[in-house]
């Protein structure tokens, strides 16, 4: 305490902990916090009535016997890669285009943003309208991608798929403008010179945009991943984890345990697991990206 | 080609406009592939257009006629009748509550994280180092996996069934990936902005102000869209943590409205229409600022 | 025209701003719990809101301390319903669907008895269905008391389409089969299902284990006996609802189609498919969405066919016995809101608006009064069907605990799907609590 009183001329020059103080507050209160207790009521029965009974690992005894648990997380981790397959080709190349400065282009962005400003529930529910194979477009659309009865959502095979092609349809709009932002802050120089290497424009692609947006390229992959980890609206609202459990995701899973279910104990050991993976996911992403150097390490241009 | 360069903001970083394809050089050389381009680009204004014109010419319908037309063909009669029972029913009101929920979050979310993530880069105290760490491994944490307690600590501090209820955690939850941003944007600003204010004698807001909210604006607006989404979108925290009319958010509010009439589909695309009408509104009027705060000293 | 309907949606927005403003810029809402207050929670439900609105104004007028409606939507209310009950932001009185999910409240602590109250006045309890009032008996004690119309399952078909085909609507199991083949051949889809959703799965698998073994198999599952799920009547029931989806008798897009956005129910008002086996309130959304339909005379109604081979009778109902109202052990106000059920729920005022709302209240000797309405003929149907029946078994999901019957629609999609076999769904749900 007397440390931070003396020399406060040099400490005030620099941001003391206060200034992370409410971001930590607000963090340790709604997430820190409900962790701990996610923890403890792991290791108890509670149907969400009355007080949590204490009952131990049994709990955790029984995920190994749950039948539904491995197939999710295969579920979960097929679906994260089925949306940054699809997604960072689509909002790479339509970043780059929108990138451009004509007129039309700016116009036709503007429209493929739309997607993103509907909330999550409209454009389930408007899919989910589309997809019917009786009514929607899909018996129409069907026959043209191989599915004659246009059973997308109904069928084991195609519903993930259908799904990510849904979360897609909302978010790429996000993932371009992050793109095409990056595109715009390439310096023209560098395209200059590479001209004057007699470069084509499909090998200035490869050589100086591709290198170029790598900081963006990590950043919407980070959000894609932690993104297709973290939510399940979409999936709750477009199949419920159906058909049977071909798109029953973890969250999903913990979700219908605890809120369908009522077996909030179990449903914790779910939440816990959560955690655990979404805390390894972070430290790979946070190793892999350099985003824990806490210093200014500018290296120049990369 | 100095004359290119722009300095950015007086960070002493510099930025230069994008190449013009429409130079003659490029277009003769990508005519081809242009033509593959265009393709590609119509199918893409497809896929998104035609949902798009599905919400509109649905809400338009009669209930009946929904059944008997066809999902795509348009109405044979145009009626405004649907979207004039959503409001009726309270959908301006969810709208309403929809917009300060998403426009407290973000404000929360920006004044927390940023001076956050300038004292981790720049501050010396112990305890942010600690701090620093914890967002980190709070990443990719789901918020739904800690429903239960985030439940039990609206109830404790009293904000059940309030706007604020949804506000905190989906804040709060929006707060790691917003300082893991913050701090990639601060790390690149250069040391010597920061030695150059400490020997003028500025102290730490000063350097705050001039330096660290400037420099910041491409990951303020990153930011700003992300925990915006995340609080537009919230579905899983208005569920649990809020239960009256008055407190309702859109995308529960759609969600109620097809649960309890969901035979009228009709009706619920009007609803969609119209949650989706102050906010195209609000896109297309700050759309240039987007774009322009997104890009200004991006990827530099 | 077109003038007329803007100025609507403008006076709608203005009356909805002005409206929302007193709401919401007045004092807290409801959840805020004001102690004078009977706080009655209930299903958003354009049907049933209005008539309980009307019995609690009823009651309001000579009751000293006011009860108060709140409602939500259907699946959002068991989530709430659960998080709350323990908790200062319980409801007095709350709706439910008796068996299993009342259940877990009774054995909480959380339901005032109310034997006692009904023995005081035992008019009360005589006025209802038997088999309708003991769903709302936990262990031998009534918790609950019917609030609404019964609704069973029902086959409904297309008169038309049968017509067209020189058909009869089956009577027994081995007539659903031919006529499954019979509209395969026609290009008709013989049997609309919503299965995109579980539960409307279900509704094959209890009727069919209740013609094949009667009741007490159920019972037995309910109780938790061991071996029941292994029964041979449980077997031979899953096979047969396995067979009929493997014989294509819902189509091949079965599983992509949702009952909420009127998927099946619109499959068969338009002769899509001939058959559509529901709840009866398919009835009153189809009177909603297709008018023409039903005014027209062509949505028919049969009960689910007889299993001859089987020893359940044939005229025994599945569905939804009714909902009940239920009060909190932790309400200020039993007294008030024991006295609100016991005289509002079978009073006259009560049982006509719910005849006059369409609805089949569970409550003896109505059925001229049913015959008077507008929708008479299919009401006096359903009202016949359960008190002329032996048994009304609960449905299934509403019957067992949440987690039970959560696991049990699950593995049903993956059984219609013959993603497993009916011996594998057996041994899934004898693992499951």
């Amino acid at each position: 305490m007397t440390g931070a009183l003396r020399n406060t001329t040099k400490r005030s020059a620099q941001p003391g902990f206060i200034w992370a103080a409410p971001a930590t507050l607000l963090f340790a209160t709604f997430g820190l916090v409900p962790i701990l207790v996610v923890g403890y009521l792991s290791l108890t029965s509670w149907n969400g009535l009355g007080t949590p009974e204490w009952v131990g690992l049994d709990n955790w005894r029984a995920l190994p016997n749950d039948p539904d648990v491995g197939g999710s997380i295969g579920t979960t981790l097929l679906l994260t890669a089925l949306c940054w397959m699809l997604q960072t080709p689509l909002s790479l190349l339509l970043g780059v285009w929108a990138a451009g400065p004509q007129r039309s282009r700016a116009i036709l962005s503007t429209i493929f943003f739309v997607p993103l400003l509907l909330s999550t529930a409209a454009i389930t529910l408007t899919w989910l309208s589309l997809l019917d194979p009786n009514y929607g477009l899909a018996a129409a659309l069907g026959p043209f991608v191989g599915v004659p009865d246009g059973n997308f959502l109904g069928s084991p095979d195609r519903a993930l798929y259908a799904v990510a092609f849904v979360i897609a349809w909302q978010f790429v709009p996000f993932h371009t403008l992050l793109y095409q932002t990056a595109v715009r802050g390439i310096p023209r120089s560098l395209y200059e010179s590479a001209k004057l290497d007699g470069a084509r424009t499909i090998s200035q692609f490869f050589t100086i945009t591709l290198p170029m947006l790598r900081h963006t390229f990590i950043a919407s992959s980070v959000l894609m991943i932690v993104g297709s980890l973290t939510y399940f609206e979409s999936i709750l609202l477009l199949t419920g984890g159906g058909p049977g459990t071909s798109t029953r995701v973890l969250p999903l899973h913990m979700y219908i345990k605890g809120f369908v279910g009522f077996d909030m104990g179990y449903a914790s050991v779910l939440a816990v697991l959560l955690v655990v993976v979404g805390t390894v996911l972070s430290v790979v992403i946070v190793r892999s990206t350099g985003y824990h150097r806490m210093t200014s390490q500018r290296e120049g241009m990369r | 080609m100095t004359h290119d360069r722009l300095e950015y903001a007086g960070t002493g970083l510099y930025r230069v406009p994008p190449v013009d394809v429409r130079d003659p050089e490029n277009r003769r050389l990508s005519r081809y592939r242009q033509a593959l381009v265009n393709i590609g680009i119509a199918l893409w204004l497809i896929v998104v257009t035609v949902p798009l014109y599905f919400i509109v010419i649905t809400s338009l319908r009669t209930s009946d006629a929904y059944v008997e037309e066809g999902a795509m063909r348009p109405p044979s009669q145009i009626s405004f009748d649907n979207h004039a029972r959503m409001l009726e029913l309270g959908f301006g009101r969810f709208i309403v509550n929809s917009t300060i929920v998403t426009g407290a979050t973000v404000l929360l979310v920006l004044g927390t994280a940023l001076p956050a993530a300038y004292s981790i880069i720049r501050g010396r105290s112990r305890v942010t180092r600690m701090v620093f760490p914890v967002f980190l491994l709070g990443l990719a944490i789901p918020a739904q996996a800690v429903i239960v307690p985030i439940y039990l600590v609206i109830t404790r501090v009293h904000l059940y069934d309030s706007l604020l209820a949804i506000i905190l955690p989906t804040a709060a939850f929006s707060l790691p990936m917003s300082i893991v941003v913050l701090t990639s944007n601060l790390r690149d600003i250069s040391t010597d902005l920061y030695e150059a204010m400490i020997v003028d004698g500025g102290t730490a807001v000063q350097t705050f102000l001039h330096v660290v909210l400037p420099s910041a604006r491409p990951g303020f607006v990153t930011i700003g869209v992300f925990s915006g989404l995340n609080a537009w979108n919230g579905f899983i925290f208005p569920l649990v943590l809020t239960q009256s009319d008055d407190q309702r958010v859109v995308p529960l509010g759609l969600w109620n409205y097809q649960n309890q009439f969901g035979t009228d589909v009709p009706g619920l695309f009007a609803a969609v229409l119209i949650s989706a009408v102050p906010v195209l509104a609000l896109y297309l009027f700050g759309r240039r600022f987007l774009l322009k705060g997104l890009s200004a000293g991006y990827g530099n | 025209m077109r003038h007329v309907l803007f100025g609507r949606v403008i006076a709608c927005m203005i009356i909805t701003g002005i409206v929302n403003c007193s709401a919401a810029c007045g004092t807290a809402g409801p959840g805020a719990g004001s102690a004078d207050t009977v706080h009655v929670w209930a299903l958003t439900d354009p049907q049933n809101e209005p008539l309980i609105q009307a019995g609690i104004d009823d009651f309001n007028e000579t009751s000293r301390v006011k009860l108060e409606l709140t409602t939500y939507v259907n699946d959002a209310y068991k989530q709430k319903l659960q998080v709350s009950m323990g908790s200062p932001n319980a409801p007095d009185v709350f709706f439910n669907w008796g068996g299993g999910n009342l259940s877990q409240f009774v054995q909480a602590d959380q339901v005032v008895d109310l034997t006692d109250a009904l023995r005081q006045e035992p008019s009360v309890a005589s006025s209802f269905i038997p088999s309708i009032l003991s769903a709302g008996k936990i262990n031998g004690k009534q918790y609950a008391l019917p609030m609404n119309g019964m609704q069973p399952v029902i086959l409904f078909y297309n008169r038309k389409v049968f017509s067209n085909a020189g058909l009869q609507p089956p009577k027994t199991f081995d007539d659903l089969l031919r006529l499954v083949s019979a509209f395969k051949a026609r290009d008709v889809i013989p049997i609309a299902l919503a299965g995109s959703q579980g539960w409307t799965e279900l509704m094959y698998l209890e009727y069919l284990l209740d013609r094949i073994g009667g009741p007490d198999k159920f019972a037995s599952i309910t109780a938790g006996s061991v071996g029941a799920w292994r029964d041979a009547a449980v077997l031979k029931a899953l096979r047969m609802t396995q067979d009929l989806a493997e014989r294509g008798a819902f189509g091949a897009t079965f599983s992509s189609v949702n009952y909420d956005n009127t998927g099946a129910s619109k499959l068969l008002a338009t002769g899509k498919a001939a058959m559509h086996l529901m709840g009866s309130w398919e009835y009153s959304s189809q009177l909603g969405n297709n008018p023409d339909f039903v005014n027209g005379g062509e949505l028919g109604w049969v009960p689910f066919p007889a299993v001859p081979t089987g020893t359940g009778d044939p005229t025994n109902a599945v569905g939804n016995p009714s909902n009940y109202f239920s009060i909190s052990s932790g309400s200020k106000h039993i007294d008030v809101a024991t006295d609100f059920l016991l005289n509002t729920m079978s009073s006259v005022s009560h049982v006509t608006r719910l005849v006059d709302s369409g609805q089949v209240p569970a409550v003896k000797g109505i059925e001229t009064q049913l015959a008077g309405t507008s929708n008479g003929e299919f009401t006096t149907f359903t009202y016949r069907l359960v008190s002329d029946a032996p048994s009304f078994t609960q449905s299934w999901d509403q019957a067992l605990s949440p987690s039970l019957s959560s696991e049990l629609l699950t593995n049903l999609q993956k059984l219609f799907l013959a993603q497993i076999t009916p011996e594998e769904f057996v041994t899934t749900l004898e693992k499951a609590k």
